[in-house]
């Protein structure tokens, strides 16, 4: 009831005030009539009864002390003095905000990613239902930590039909569409989802209908649902997309209605703009798709019914494993391959965030720099500190007046905090302003050609609440104590000295070990992010086999220039001898699939005399090109000799193998006329005869060890199905740009039903290296600023360190102390913070180094080269901070110096 | 309604002022100062400075009410008179009072 009143108090807070002047008012006329009717005169009178009672404001505080909105009152004076001081002090203020705004910003934005990509809920209906099936071992039924969670059409089919854990389930797969009709392909990201997807997820829509199960049967010809975003983008509107048909990947589909626009599928990074139902794979793959068993590309999510924890869907699911596996067996696996099928099972693992490719590759690296951009914001927290220590100092004799004018401590430390939560919250507006910048540039640089990272980025309560929690964390870190301090003052003593230094010694002992720990903490970023530069180098300079400049990609799909398959190898030849036909192209590769493109081939390979240690020992990477191929990538040829036109056609089956594959399964650098087979099933392939030997290249990434591959002709694999589209190698001195209406001319004249994709090789390699280089450049960034905002706060400390004893240096120098001496001085007293800095920071390196260990790549974390680099570069900045002071230092006047004594 | 420790001398302004409202009624705070200086024969002098705090928080803790009126001299004031909230508090303090004063005068006599 006591805050019913308060509350009653902050509505009429007025009358409040007014009551208690006229209650006063009262009691000092009656108190002087008393004493005039004593004799006084009214004029003593009036001024006695004053006297008597004491301070009024001290009343009118305590009194309303508990009343919130004088509460509020008083805090709007508080604001309004601080920033006044704050505008007072432009200077301080400045690099306060600035280097706030620098910590706060880039929390803001490593966080909003973090958030974005690993932390959020999808934007549907109560989405901590959702959960996803993954594999799991039915011997070993725990958590998997298998980072996959495909599945296959009929596994599908199962437990969509034959379990009954979810109160809704349905079977997604990413799909990037194509939606030209021949010529220039035009990418669109999608997903092909069985029909009860929105239906489960509650998406709503905002025209039209959405997918229903009644459109995701057999046989049929399909439907498409865009997201809203692609229907206002695209087709001018929701209203306007229903009913216009879509061409994805050659097959007309109508639209049928319009997603709500926040939504984008469940795969955060990748947003899917077009949405059509699983029986199409039918269509689009060719017939008999949704019925091969070992065709891995669903991912399964349910509704778990209200109240089952993810162990009990598991169990459930487990229960039905068995009879699920048995009736999904591949029939023409081999035997080992079938009785190991048959030991998996399923269980479910959280989806209320959805999946993502994205979160798999960036999760660790957004930890680690959230972490380091915490680190930044500290060693500017410090500065702060130690700024406002200093001026505390200097502030002493105002507060001194306040706390001699009956101030409590505790007002005048609220006041003090006042001014630092003020500064914070500039700092993080300035900061936030920042961060949608950098956050715009970091997703950019994420974003490769084939896979732009979609990311909702928009601020959210949740990212502004961690900005302004983070300040107002940071405003007490850097406040608290340099308030505390600066009013623990004997006002009375300091109003008799002037003023004069007599803090000096406190904040003096205070602010260098801070200064320490500034230099140690931005040594550990310094050399993590050595660490990440080298690993980047490295990885740039890693040699991949082949030469990445001077080359263009042609990705050429033939799959709808003719039904007829056995004119397809005709029309890649027509495509090879337009592309050499085009003037200032020098030779023209063709091959199955190009390094780093995110596809490719391995198989299993069996050598009479070879036995692997384990399954991934046998196998090698495949690859089928053209007689062009290494003379175009520049691979060198070691031994025997290229493919010719002939090969491929022959019935001897004959490939070309990289030294490391003829090391590795033949011990030999010159394997010439060995053979070896593949498993087909039960049985194994006819022999491969080696008739070549080639240099080693890089298949899938740069950081991979050297790998395997074996080299088959063109024709060798031709006729299998999907097996139509062809990567064209042309080297050129020519950009991408200009070539590129030369190329679709040269491809239309074969077919106009062609679909192309032309970009330089180079970009597909870079495109490698996006995380390397993010952290990389990230971390050199916060390394930077760390350092930056240590030495500046070591400067600081030494130029006020200086100021502070000019006297001593002056009589130093009066009794005879050479300009050097005066230096060694200041230089000794940096030496000693610096090399305390660099002491812990080592330490501290040794311990934060091991958690980038798995993001190096040929550097070892604990690498004493980048350690010492990193201490060097401190030590060079350090010098130059110290330089400053120590110069003016030495410059000082002696008797200048000692007359203002 | 509990009490803070730190109340104690508080306490006592809150007994002088009720038990004051519960005999006199309805005052205002220039005649709750007279009252308790003339019944303690001038031994007690309420600090004129810590009566109207005192008197607010008692008013928002519901033991007193308080209504502007009119004095003899056509002043206008604000008249306090004790509430049933009031009462009860007044017991309590007075028997609390009791204690403390019954306790110092026994250590005092044994001391």
């Amino acid at each position: 009831m006591s805050w019913l009143h308060r509350l009653a108090n902050t509505l009429r807070p007025r009358s409040l005030a007014r009551d208690l002047d006229r209650e006063v008012a009262f009691h000092l006329s009656e108190r002087a009539d008393d004493l005039a009717a004593g004799g006084m005169s009214p004029d003593q009178a009036a001024l006695e009864a004053r006297r008597r009672f004491g301070n009024r404001t001290v009343l009118t505080e305590r009194t309303h002390d508990r009343d919130v909105m004088v509460w509020l009152e008083s805090v709007v004076a508080d604001v309004r003095y601080a920033g006044r001081t704050l505008v007072a002090h432009p200077g301080f203020t400045a690099v306060a905000v600035l280097s706030l705004a620098l910590g706060l910003g880039a929390n803001t934005a490593i966080f909003s990613l973090a958030d974005a990509v690993i932390l959020r809920s999808l934007p549907v209906r109560d989405p901590a239902q959702l959960m996803m099936v993954e594999p799991r071992d039915r011997d070993h039924p725990g958590p998997s930590p298998r980072a996959d969670v495909d599945f296959t059409n009929p596994i599908w089919e199962q437990i969509r039909d034959h379990t009954h854990v979810f109160t809704g389930v349905f079977a997604y797969n990413s799909h990037t569409f194509d939606l030209s009709n021949g010529g220039l392909v035009r990418h669109t990201n999608g997903a092909i989802v069985s029909g009860a997807f929105f239906d489960v997820l509650g998406v709503r829509s905002v025209a039209g209908r959405l997918l229903a199960t009644g459109d995701d049967v057999r046989g049929c010809g399909g439907v498409a649902v865009v997201s809203g975003g692609f229907a206002s983008r695209e087709l001018g509107g929701a209203a306007a997309a229903i009913g216009r048909t879509l061409t994805l990947d050659g097959h007309p589909m109508e639209i049928v209605g319009v997603s709500d626009p926040r939504f984008f599928g469940i795969e955060v990074g990748r947003k899917a703009d077009v949405f059509i139902p699983l029986c199409t794979e039918d269509l689009l793959q060719g017939p008999g798709t949704l019925d091969q068993r070992s065709n891995w590309y669903l991912q399964i999510v349910g509704r778990a019914a209200p109240g089952l924890t993810l162990d009990a869907v598991s169990a459930r699911l487990a229960a039905a494993g068995p009879a699920i596996m048995e009736a999904t067996l591949p029939q023409r696996w081999s035997h080992t391959a079938k009785s190991q099928y048959l030991t998996r099972s399923f269980g479910v693992r959280p989806a209320a965030s959805g999946f993502s490719g994205l979160r798999q590759e960036y999760d660790k690296p957004l930890w680690l720099l959230m972490a380091a951009v915490a680190l930044v914001l500290i060693i500017a927290c410090v500065n702060i500190a130690n700024l406002l220590l200093a001026r505390g100092a200097a502030r002493q004799r105002e507060i001194a007046i306040r706390v001699s004018l009956g101030a409590g401590r505790a007002r005048v430390v609220r006041q003090l905090l006042t001014e630092c939560v003020l500064l914070a919250l500039g700092g993080a507006m300035l900061g936030v302003l920042f961060a949608r910048w950098a956050d715009l540039l970091i997703v950019a640089w994420i974003s490769t050609r084939r896979q732009p990272a979609a990311l909702d980025l928009s601020l959210d309560w949740r990212v502004l609440g961690f900005t302004v929690g983070a300040a107002l964390v940071t405003a007490v870190l850097f406040g608290l104590v340099p308030a505390w301090r600066a009013t623990r003052v004997d006002a009375h003593a300091l109003l008799k000295s002037g003023g004069r230094g007599l803090a000096g010694g406190r904040r003096h002992r205070m602010s260098r070990p801070l200064v320490a720990a500034q230099l140690a903490l931005s040594l550990a970023l310094v050399t993590s992010a050595g660490l990440l530069l080298t690993t980047f180098r490295n990885l740039a300079s890693v040699d991949p086999g082949f030469r990445r400049d001077g080359i263009v990609l042609v990705e050429a799909d033939l799959s709808r220039a003719t039904p007829d398959t056995g004119r397809l190898p005709a029309m890649a030849r027509g495509v090879l001898d337009g592309l050499r036909a085009i003037p200032g192209v020098r030779s023209v590769g063709q091959s199955a699939f190009t390094a780093m493109s995110g596809s490719g081939w391995n198989d299993f390979v069996l050598v009479p005399g070879f036995t692997a240690h384990d399954a991934q020992d046998s196998l090698s990477y495949f690859n089928e090109v053209g007689e062009d191929y290494f003379s175009t990538m520049g691979t060198p040829l070691l031994a025997g000799r290229t493919f010719t036109p002939a090969d491929g056609a022959g019935s001897d089956a004959v490939v070309i193998v990289t030294r490391t594959m003829a090391r590795h399964f033949f011990g030999v650098d010159n394997p010439l006329g060995r053979t070896f087979r593949t498993p087909i099933g039960d049985t194994a392939s006819p022999p491969y005869r080696i008739i070549g030997v080639v240099g080693d290249s890089k298949y899938r990434s740069l950081d991979e060890a050297t790998p395997a591959i074996v080299y088959v002709p063109l024709g060798a694999k031709a006729g299998l199905p999907g097996w139509s589209t062809w990567s064209y190698e042309v080297r050129t001195d020519l950009p991408v740009t200009t070539i590129v209406p030369a190329v679709r001319d040269a491809v239309g004249r074969v077919s106009p039903a062609i679909e192309i994709d032309v970009h330089a090789l180079s970009a597909q390699v870079d495109a490698t290296l996006a995380r390397p280089r993010l952290l990389a450049t990230l971390s050199s960034f916060f390394g930077a600023l760390a350092l930056v905002l240590a030495v500046v706060g070591l400067y600081g400390t030494l130029a006020y360190d200086v100021t502070r004893r000019r006297n001593e240096i002056g009589i130093r120098m009066a009794l005879g102390a050479a300009w050097k001496d005066v230096v060694r001085l200041v230089v000794g007293d940096a030496g000693r913070v610096v090399a305390a800095g660099v002491l812990i920071g080592a330490a501290l390196s040794l311990a934060a180094t091991r958690f980038v260990a798995s993001l190096l790549y040929g550097i070892a974390p604990q690498d004493v080269r980048t350690l010492v680099g990193a201490t060097g570069v401190l030590a060079c900045t350090a010098l130059i901070a110290t330089m400053l002071p120590a110069w003016r230092a030495a410059r000082t006047d002696p008797t200048e110096a000692l007359r203002d004594e | 309604m509990a009490r803070s420790k730190n109340d104690v001398l508080q306490g006592t302004i809150d007994l002088l002022v009720l038990r004051s409202l519960d005999v006199r009624g309805a005052l205002h705070g220039y005649a709750i100062t007279q009252h308790i200086q003339r019944g303690s024969a001038d031994l007690l002098r309420v600090e004129e400075g810590s009566l109207y705090p005192a008197l607010h928080r008692m008013e928002q803790a519901g033991w007193v009410r308080g209504r502007w009126g009119t004095t003899e001299k056509n002043r206008q004031a604000r008249f306090y008179a004790i509430t049933a909230a009031g009462r009860r508090q007044l017991e309590q303090e007075q028997e609390s009072w009791g204690r403390l004063t019954d306790g110092v005068n026994r250590v005092l006599r044994f001391a």
